[in-house]
């Protein structure tokens, strides 16, 4: 078959092909989403592929890593399988007023869950290594590192080291959680120890407000674990909707999560009982387990990036044009480590653009907007396109907010004291919905289909003309008759007559 | 669930205070006397507008709209279910006077019981989907082994706390109804309504008069007479039992069937279904009926296909045995006819008005849900269109705009999805594949059937199934189906999407939401086949 060597550049001119000497046309480091998704999609399209990824462990370092990434091993699909099992803890309480004698005594056995999830991660593992030689790509075990700008060099775990030409290298090794630096940091655990502790800690604390955050502090207290979640603002999931943040922290508190708004912490200190945790407020809580959710910083350390010119931001993430490339027209870059936005539908996103424009002849941008995502708190939130601030933010012009609480029919009988909250945001003069969000049990499935509309440019007028689905909690989102609430446009952007 | 009609959500007790109905009094009906001029203009407008062919008679019966009105209300609604309250709310809150009568409340329905709620919320989609949630927690137990928790016991499950907190919960349901239309300013009167002539309705000796009526009296279950049927239950008493089916027969392959047998199946009674046709579910999509009916034998429910009930036999234990074309099923403790539903328009005086019924009873409407009478009305179940809550309510609102507020409106009845709420659960939204097929001819055919990430750690069979089938030629999304958890949730968003035309192309662009099963609908990348009715024209 022949090779398509289409570029939209300089480098691969159709008259060059016969002149290039590389060992491969494309050096993949890092086979996470946006790696894997790239090196995949760039061998179909008929280019000779290499990756080379660090060995496997659940908790990721400078040298440890594996296939498939974080999402797989270290994120999306633990943290959810985690999330399942602390589900059932709810469940439980909901069942007796449905008539179910549950016995008293209910084991929650962790370390079964944990082998399972391992197990599965494993799994995964290996499918994804599997699509890997199933298309042809070539996979290296070991450090990758850019060496020149059509270089790579991998240090595998012998040490050897081997050394590939390319035509192109893509950067696609991810991102790490960081820890706080503040005295007894060291006793802390981040994300990846979390998805991996040997015990199920009784007494948790989490720093942090982030999605992260609240979903670890949803796991444990599922899990029955006492849980004090710390943030530095007044409430968690800075970034999201006001109106819908204010739900979370009342549901979270409802599940009985202590919250600590405005609090961070100043020191850890090793006791008997556990770790001291001593705010600035200068509280002391006894955890057995604190887990800092303070943010992750792209992998870009040791790639040597600054000898080959590769620039990177003060963030220590990799600077990249709209189509994924570097200032170094051979090197290009996806995922988090370019902390665009750092969602495996966005790497997969953004790797298979950068297939398309340099191997399959179709150059595209990948498009950030309208981006759905989704945060698996109990329950969940899950929110597309533009928040209500946002939307005031832009200044177009009057929006109208549409929203709706209500007690689900499932907590009729449970008697679980939780609102589901939805809300639309809609533009008051095209009727454009711009932004949706819900937090409430199946959040994130509900939205993906309103995310189809959202980014189609749907109106409010489309969502009402749709039937709803009875009875169902996301037929609210096609009933929604009276505004809420008509917001007029932010005054910096004061519309003139002229 | 629509805003109004869709009590549970509707947790606001701000109306308890209200009386919980308001018997007419003389008082009360001068007060409707006077008809405002808003009515008028609306009556005028809508004369041309949309029953222009009522004109002769409506210009002869009520000689134009310039006599002050002789009428007691300007809607009388009989029925309060979802389409008829739906439309008195909407009606008074155009400005309308509007009565409602309904039968005495009741957990099974009758010629002489029903209750305000309606079907959907007494007898119907609420009590139903609440049943569905109890029986789902067996396969959640189940599932939780897989993650990690252990029982002292196997749970086990109390009928009767079920029943009774289900009956508290439509108690007070119904309660809600009530005082919302008594909030909307609604006459409710308790009674059954019979009309007289086209302006007048009486209940139980008492005569009503009325510019229009709505007949929303909905449907009831119809179990066909063979012998032994008087041992039969329907779904009305399926809801309400007293103790639980140890053993129980379904007839009938619907989706009624298929919800029941998932609730029983749940919540341990051994269950068999008897279907007259090769499969489940006549009218959908051909691999959902495959899928669902596949998953539910997996979760133990017994299907007994091309096998129809010819009597059933009560045995000296109390015991039933269901006969049948191919032999004798034995020791049935219930016995259930899902059989079909059937109008519910006897003894309404409608022959006698001459509105017109076709012959399963169900009476003939236009566009405009307008009968063979000119001010005679009819929506929901009893007209037998699309017989949905969520379609009544549409219904219900468009003949509100359509009668008082001089805005003619029709039901739009393209991609009204529904979901089944068997366990594992049906959503769709638009053509089924063989529909487009015969509608477009040539389409593309995208399907998922994949072991979501639960049951890779459950342990449990189960699988999710998704479906795409578009126009070849437009792209078009013309169908959308799914079998699995949390299905009904899913399609509803999707519904949007169809519903505004949207095409593939819209679909890829859209990121997913990860990691969820609903993320597969945004990235099918493969067509699973494309038919072609015409050979390739190459």
């Amino acid at each position: 078959m022949a090779r398509k060597m289409l570029n939209d550049g300089e480098l691969s001119q159709p008259n060059q092909e016969e002149q290039t000497h590389f060992d491969f046309d494309l050096f993949v480091i890092g086979a996470g989403s946006g790696g894997v998704r790239a090196a995949r999609f760039s061998a179909n399209f008929g280019a000779k592929v290499g990756i080379c990824e660090l060995p496997f462990h659940p908790i990721s370092s400078e040298v440890i890593g594996g296939v498939g990434g974080t999402c797989v091993i270290r994120g999306c699909v633990p943290k959810k399988i985690l999330v399942y099992g602390a589900s059932f803890g709810g469940e439980l309480e909901d069942a007796r007023s449905y008539g179910w004698e549950v016995h008293e005594k209910i084991d929650f056995d962790w370390k079964k869950l944990l082998q399972k999830k391992t197990d599965e991660i494993l799994r995964l593992n290996g499918i994804y290594k599997r699509l890997l030689s199933n298309a042809g790509v070539k996979l290296y075990e070991g450090e990758g590192k850019i060496v020149g700008p059509n270089e790579v060099e991998v240090t595998q775990l012998d040490g050897t080291k081997l050394s590939y030409s390319a035509k192109h290298i893509l950067i696609a090794t991810g991102s790490r959680a960081q820890r706080a630096p503040i005295p007894g940091q060291e006793l802390a655990i981040t994300s990846d120890e979390a998805l991996s502790l040997e015990e199920l800690p009784k007494r948790a604390v989490v720093l942090g407000g982030g999605y992260i955050a609240v979903e670890f502090a949803s796991i444990w207290r599922g899990m029955g674990s006492t849980v004090d979640l710390l943030f530095r603002k007044e409430l968690p999931l800075r970034g999201f909707d006001d109106e819908m943040r204010a739900v979370v922290a009342r549901n979270l508190e409802g599940r009985g999560i202590n919250l600590h708004p405005r609090t961070t912490i100043k020191e850890l200190i090793k006791s008997e009982e556990g770790v001291k945790v001593i705010t600035d407020h200068g509280e002391e809580i006894v955890a057995d387990v604190v887990l800092f959710a303070t943010g992750r910083a792209p992998n870009t350390k040791r790639l040597n990036l600054k000898a080959v010119g590769v620039e990177v931001d003060q963030t220590g993430a990799v600077k990249v044009d709209e189509n994924s490339r570097t200032n170094v027209p051979s090197i290009w870059a996806v995922g988090d480590v370019t902390n665009r936005m750092n969602l495996t539908p966005v790497a997969l996103m953004e790797g298979t653009c950068f297939a398309k424009t340099v191997f399959g002849g179709q150059p595209c941008k990948p498009d950030y907007r309208d981006v759905p995502c989704a945060v698996f708190c109990i329950p969940p939130l899950s929110v597309v396109g533009l928040s209500e601030e946002q939307a005031i933010e832009q200044g177009k012009g009057d929006i109208l907010v549409f929203t709706s609480s209500f007690n689900p029919m499932r907590n009729t009988i449970s008697g679980r004291q939780e609102k589901t909250v939805m809300k639309l945001v809609v533009d008051a003069e095209t009727e454009k919905v711009l932004g949706a969000s819900m937090c409430g049990p199946e959040a994130p499935e509900i939205m993906q289909g309103i995310a189809v509309a959202l980014k189609c440019g749907a109106t409010k007028a489309q969502f009402d003309s749709t039937v709803g689905i009875h009875p169902s909690s996301a037929e609210e989102f096609v009933t929604m008759r009276s505004v809420t609430r008509r917001v007029a446009a932010a005054s910096s952007n004061p519309k003139t007559n002229l | 669930m629509a805003t109004s009609v869709t009590t549970p959500k509707l947790t606001t007790t701000f109306y308890n205070r209200l009386p919980i109905t308001v018997p007419l009094s003389s008082h009360f009906l001068s007060l409707q006397n006077t008809l405002t001029p808003f009515s008028h203009n609306c009556f005028s407008l809508l004369y041309f507008q949309c029953r222009r062919r009522h004109v002769a008679a409506r210009a002869k019966s009520d000689n134009g709209a310039e006599l002050p009105s002789h009428y007691d209300f300007d809607l009388f609604t009989i029925g309060a279910g979802s389409g008829g309250v739906r439309a008195s709310r909407f009606a008074a809150n155009f400005g309308a006077s509007v009565a409602i009568c309904e039968l005495p409340f009741s957990t099974i329905s009758s010629e002489t019981t029903g209750g305000v709620g309606g079907t959907c919320v007494l007898r119907g989609c609420v009590p139903k989907k609440l049943l569905v949630y109890a029986s789902k927690f067996s396969h959640e137990f189940d599932e939780s082994n897989g993650f990690g928790w252990k029982y002292g016991t196997e749970p086990q499950h109390d009928w009767s706390t079920l029943i009774a907190n289900k009956n508290a919960e439509l108690q007070r349901l119904t309660g809600i109804y009530k005082n919302i239309l008594i909030n909307a300013g609604i006459t409710l009167i308790e009674g059954r309504g019979k009309i007289v002539d086209p302006h007048t309705v009486d209940v139980d000796g008492k005569l009503y008069s009325a510019r229009h009526i709505l007949i929303s009296v909905g449907g009831r279950p119809f179990i066909p007479d063979i012998p032994g049927s008087e041992y039969a239950i329907d779904s009305d008493a399926a809801l309400d039992l007293p103790s639980k089916p140890e053993k129980i027969a379904i007839v009938g392959g619907g989706y009624i069937a298929l919800e029941f047998a998932g609730i029983f199946s749940g919540l341990t009674s051994e269950v068999h279904v008897f279907i007259r046709q090769k499969k489940v579910l006549r009218g959908f999509d051909e691999d959902i009926r495959d899928f669902v009916a596949e998953q539910m034998s997996l979760r133990g429910i017994e299907f007994h296909t091309e096998e129809s009930p010819q009597a059933i036999l009560k045995s000296t234990d109390g015991s039933l045995s269901v006969k049948t074309n191919k032999g004798t099923v034995d020791g049935f403790s219930h016995v259930m006819f899902a059989t079909g539903r059937r109008p519910n328009t006897k003894n309404l005086g409608l022959e006698k008005v001459g509105v017109k019924m076709t012959k399963n009873g169900a009476i003939e409407v236009d566009e405009y849900s307008g009968t063979a009478v000119p001010s005679i009305w009819a929506v929901g179940d009893v007209t037998d269109r699309i017989n949905l809550t969520p379609v009544a309510l549409m219904e219900g609102g468009a003949l509100a705009k359509t009668l008082f507020q001089a805005e003619p409106t029709k039901p739009d009845y393209s991609a009204v999805p529904s979901a089944v709420f068997s366990q594992p659960p049906i959503g769709q939204v638009g053509l089924s594949e063989e529909q487009a097929i015969q509608e477009y001819g040539d389409i593309d055919v995208f399907t998922a059937n994949f072991r979501p990430l639960k049951a890779t750690l459950s342990g449990l069979p189960d699988r999710i199934f998704m479906k795409l089938v578009l126009c070849a030629k437009t792209n078009k999304v013309l169908g959308l189906h799914m079998c699995g958890e949390d299905a009904p949730e899913i399609v509803q968003g999707f519904a949007v999407a169809v519903k505004a035309g949207l095409t593939k192309a819209d679909f890829d662009a859209t990121v997913g939401v990860h990691p969820t099963a609903a993320e597969e609908f945004v990235t099918l990348r493969t067509p699973t086949r494309k038919i072609r009715k015409s050979p390739p024209s190459e």
